[in-house]
């Protein structure tokens, strides 16, 4: 009989249990007299500013190499044959690299600025080069254009339009 | 001819094991190709999402992060920029446009991205293919957006069509900013990239959304402001996310990049796409050849199971064999025969596999589109694919030399003489 019991009063409190939950919506978890607070017009992180209050006590920001590095006139129109790593610029659907600069090395050296613009060629070759790894040398083959500006607006440097684009092999000792 | 008639009336006669030992081979050169698909679609479709933008700008991360957050939608910020290095970014002399964009909200899992106007003109994808509208125009109101296509078609939207993007990037979003609606302007044409899964608003909408948050809540009763009362308010955006950078001459291009990188007004980061989707392929490169690995054993294994099929039957076939020879046939016959048999068992299987594969690809495609933004389209297989084909067919002979080997050394009394 005490068992019969029990499941009724099972029965009996499951429903107003379930009955006695109150759905919340989080804006009545604060109150309502609570003081509007005042908006700031600072941005996310104000405290960067104290880099700009510092940058005036510090050494100016990497003296850059020059843009417009003198190039040598007399290269332009050979043909030429130059070894670098690959930088990719633009990559096609099948992942070939069409448009890279040549660099003679590669970037992981943060301690130095970049090599000034006579030591990139900007070299286009529709074909592709498949590149593995951004670590592997490569030999760039064609004409070498050298462009003097004295302006940062056009191409200053060497540009090629390479014929062959292959990979770099150790010389035997 | 003859010979092939026999391999298949034989087979015929065990349809049960050979269709089994097809299926085997079936799922088997399915799971290659899906996984060789998959592989290549995804490096495609990340390869073609960003073309032309020569830097992107966003707080110190890491390049792989920064650049998925803020061209393929994928993770979130680290932190914002200012706008302050976004106006001395933009006025650099080297910089040929910027585009500012900041991210943070969706609507029904599909993020939200403000920028501004110059966006619909200098960003490209796929090899220099600019965005085109399909209807409308960008956005001009503070409260206009310009959805993506695949974002219209999915959640059925119309020029005109009200929505309320809400707060973070979940999909079943519990925090709307319900009280400030947009209204739809423009929907863009189909580009297979990201831009398809995104909502485009502008800055000042985006500042807008969030002008009566305060200490990251919504404001309440009192502090609440109306659309309208938001439109007078000053919008200009204090902070954005990433800034996509085209350049005057691309070999100013590490001269600028570490020039960001040293900014002394606050920590930027400066990344090359092309250098950043090359390190995540190499990421990437070593799950997929794991993958790649691994189906190519599960072949292996169906074509080891159909080995092992027809080695069982070469015993239970010593009648059929001798029976064969005793006609006439010649060692040889029966040795082509097996051969013959293990190639059509595998050619099927092949071509099942093949044909589940794209019902498979046809099924799912939109639902992969939809949940992982990946297309996968239904095109012929490529010179690789049949190239692994073609090595699953020729693995298979060589696998039917083996029982061939066995039957053409038994001797004709073998399968006569009936030994108790």
């Amino acid at each position: 009989m005490p068992r019969y019991l029990l499941v009724l009063l099972f029965l009996s409190i499951t429903p107003s249990w379930a009955a006695d939950v109150r759905e919340l919506t989080w804006s009545e978890m604060i109150p309502p007299d609570a003081p509007v607070q005042e908006t700031s017009d600072a941005p996310i992180h104000d405290l960067s500013k104290l880099a700009d209050i510092l940058s005036a006590e510090s050494a100016p920001a990497a003296t850059q190499q020059s843009p417009a590095a003198p190039v040598v006139p007399s290269l332009d129109g050979q043909l030429v044959k130059l070894p670098g790593y690959i930088v990719p610029l633009d990559v096609t659907d099948d992942g070939k690299v069409t448009e890279f600069l040549l660099v003679p090395y590669f970037g992981a050296c943060i301690h130095v600025p970049p090599p000034p613009s006579n030591q990139i060629v900007l070299v286009k070759f529709p074909k592709g080069v498949e590149l593995d790894a951004l670590y592997e040398p490569f030999w760039i083959q064609g004409p070498l254009k050298a462009e003097n500006s004295s302006s940062e607006l056009a191409d200053a440097g060497y540009l090629m339009d390479a014929d062959d684009v292959y990979a770099y092999q150790q010389p035997a000792e | 001819m003859y010979l092939l008639r026999l391999a298949l009336a034989s087979l015929n006669n065990r349809k049960f094991t050979a269709l089994l030992t097809m299926l085997a081979i079936a799922l088997s050169v399915c799971l290659l190709l899906a996984v060789e698909r998959v592989r290549s679609e995804a490096r495609s479709s990340f390869a073609s999402t960003i073309s032309g933008t020569d830097l992107i700008v966003g707080a110190r991360s890491g390049s792989v992060n920064l650049l998925l957050y803020s061209v393929f939608r994928i993770g979130n910020a680290t932190n914002n920029i200012r706008w302050s290095s976004y106006e001395w970014l933009a006025e650099n002399p080297k910089v040929k446009w910027a585009i500012p964009i900041s991210l943070g909200d969706s609507h029904r899992g599909y993020r939200v991205m403000g920028t501004d106007t110059g966006y619909f003109q200098h960003y490209h994808y796929g090899r220099g293919k600019s965005l085109q509208l399909a209807k409308g125009r960008p956005f001009n109101d503070v409260f206009d957006v310009v959805l993506g296509a695949e974002v219209a078609s999915a959640l059925n939207y119309k020029l005109g069509d009200s929505i309320v993007l809400a707060h973070g990037v979940s999909e079943v979003s519990l925090t709307k900013h319900d009280d400030k609606p947009f209204r739809v302007s423009g929907i863009l044409a189909q580009t297979g990239t990201p831009v398809d899964r995104t909502l485009h608003i502008s800055l000042g909408g985006i500042e807008a959304l969030h002008v009566d948050w305060q200490n990251g809540v919504p404001a309440q009763s009192k502090g609440r402001i109306s659309s309208d009362q938001a439109r007078a308010l000053n919008l200009q955006p204090k902070a954005i996310t990433a800034v996509l950078l085209g350049l005057n001459s691309k070999i100013a291009t590490f001269a600028l990049q570490r020039q960001i990188n040293e900014y002394s007004g606050e920590p930027l980061q400066a990344i090359l796409p092309g250098v950043a989707l090359q390190e995540l392929w190499s990421l990437m490169g070593t799950a997929e050849k794991a993958l790649f690995v691994v189906s190519l054993f599960v072949v292996l294994t169906g074509l080891i199971g159909m080995l092992t099929a027809i080695l069982t039957s070469l015993n239970e076939r010593r009648r059929e064999m001798a029976i064969l020879r005793s006609v006439g046939a010649r060692p040889w016959h029966i040795a082509s025969l097996l051969i013959l048999e293990a190639f059509s068992l595998a050619l099927a299987g092949v071509l099942l596999g093949l044909l589940l594969l794209y019902l498979g690809i046809a099924v799912s495609q939109g639902y992969i589109q939809a949940n992982y933004g990946l297309y996968l389209p239904l095109s012929l297989p490529g010179s690789y694919e049949w190239s692994l084909l073609g090595a699953i067919l020729a693995a298979a002979l060589l696998m039917g030399s083996v029982p061939a080997w066995r039957a053409y050394r038994q001797s004709l009394s073998d399968g006569l003489s009936i030994r108790l």
